[in-house]
């Protein structure tokens, strides 16, 4: 096991047995009440899938957010002392594996509640909107954790925009602008979603690398 | 290790801690950086152990493998001290039986148990000490290590920091109490002004003046205060028991 991945586990041990796992659960098994309060249509699953996936981004991000932020400052220059730069990496690593959980969570209850049986085709493309979610998620949690907004107000409030920010930018069509949720859902609903995903692909984690790249960046004068 | 032109402020509006600061480290150096409260002595740790970029200048040829304690050891995190100490173990790479090893050296393999929300001061800033120990560092930091410690470990972590040393480690403490004045062959470096100066043998010679003082002691207690005295630099003969 290497040195990123030990400090990666002993992160998600504390986040787990921290209450702040706990949070962005319970928010999102209310969403998924709301969701799922009547069985999803068939013929519906492919815009089922991406309304989670488009949905749960900001549940993520807080998720993502939850992960970095459970460490004490100075345990994270503990950290930073025994891996130097590669500390960033595995913070990264534990917060994406972190929200894998609530991902598939979100993608086993839409299964449940589906009327139809979906083809395989349909279930892969929803799993890759949930990982594209995921992505999302992650570089939104990344860039509002505490090392990059300490106030947590202020995270907050950023978090909630950034997320506001990919709806209002994506439903005004422009998908290059932003992770483009609204057209996951647009194309979905259109029967378009399967023939455009490898470009809906790209524009999606265009911005999400940006956001980590900035990460990076930022991190070096906020250790 | 060097030091050189190093310049430091957390913010751009903010003022400059260090100005053009420079300092040479060789291996098995231990140096002592003291200084006014507020000066700048752990943010020139921090820059010393890599947590922080210098502004301005560079931080040459660290050792690979650095130790840090901080001042206050975040014992908000939860775990057990054992799990804890494991998995820095796992992240340090090395075998968790240098977990026992230090555990014992420090004092405090009976609080192996205890959840760390739950330890005391001193007892927390024990486990700081030990995860920076775990991996034998090229580079120990340490910053204010002795305060909150029981008189055994006081006595000990000199002897520690003096093994680390004699086999090329380079240890830099900050230390307000001077525990580590008996320490043969110790630099000290005073950070004032934004600035890091050494300080010459000359500059403390008031310190090298030699007394006799003479003390009475309960027999019982007398090796442990022996112990804490010869720490602290001075030198301990135990003479005769006093007829009483």
């Amino acid at each position: 096991m290497t040195a990123v991945i030990a400090l990666a586990r002993f992160r998600i041990a504390g986040y787990v047995a921290s209450h702040r796992a706990l949070q962005p659960l319970i928010a999102l098994l209310a969403l998924l009440a709301v969701l799922y309060a009547t069985a999803v249509p068939a013929g519906q699953e492919i815009a089922a899938t991406a309304d989670s996936a488009a949905m749960l981004v900001p549940v993520l991000a807080w998720t993502a957010r939850g992960l970095l932020d459970t460490e004490p400052d100075e345990q994270r220059a503990v950290a930073l002392s025994a891996l130097g730069p590669r500390e960033l990496v595995s913070g990264l690593l534990a917060a994406f594996a972190s929200l894998l959980v609530p991902a598939a969570i979100a993608e086993a209850v839409l299964l449940v509640r589906l009327a139809g049986s979906p083809t395989l085709t349909v279930v892969l493309a929803g799993v890759w909107l949930h990982l594209l979610s995921a992505v999302a998620g992650l570089a939104l949690g990344a860039l509002t954790s505490r090392p990059i907004l300490p106030s947590p107000a202020v995270s907050t409030i950023t978090l909630i925009l950034g997320y506001l920010s990919m709806l209002v930018l994506s439903m005004a069509g422009a998908r290059w602008l932003t992770v483009p949720v609204m057209a996951w859902m647009h194309d979905a609903h259109h029967g378009v979603l399967l023939s455009g995903l490898p470009l809906l692909t790209v524009q999606s984690l265009l911005w999400p690398a940006i956001g980590l790249a900035a990460y990076t960046w930022l991190r070096r004068t906020r250790p | 290790m060097r030091i050189a032109s190093l310049s430091f402020r957390y913010g751009r509006r903010d003022p400059w801690v260090l100005s053009d600061a420079d300092l040479v480290l060789d291996p098995g150096d231990v140096v002592e950086i003291t200084g006014p409260n507020g000066t700048g002595k752990s943010t020139l740790l921090r820059l010393v152990a890599g947590l922080l970029r210098p502004v301005r200048g560079r931080v040459e040829d660290r050792p690979e493998v650095v130790g840090y304690a901080p001042e206050r050891f975040p014992a908000d995190q939860p775990f057990t001290v054992a799990a804890y100490l494991r998995h820095m173990a796992a992240v340090r790479r090395v075998s968790t039986e240098s977990i026992g090893r230090w555990s014992e050296r420090l004092g405090m393999d009976h609080l192996l148990g205890q959840r760390l929300p739950d330890l005391s001061k001193g007892s927390a800033h024990k486990v700081g000490l030990a995860q920076a120990l775990l991996a034998e560092p090229g580079l120990l930091v340490l910053d204010e290590p002795f305060a909150g410690l029981d008189a055994a470990t006081r006595a000990e972590l000199p002897r520690i920091i003096g093994e680390v040393g004699a086999r090329g480690g380079i240890v830099v403490v900050s230390d307000h109490q001077g525990d580590l004045r008996g320490l043969p062959g110790l630099r000290r470096c005073e950070v004032r002004d934004r600035a890091v100066r050494e300080l010459e043998p000359a500059e403390e010679a008031g310190e090298t003046a030699m007394t006799v003082l003479e003390v009475e002691v309960a027999a019982s207690r007398a090796a442990e205060l022996a112990e804490r005295l010869r720490a602290e630099g001075c030198g301990v003969r135990v003479a005769r028991e006093a007829a009483r």
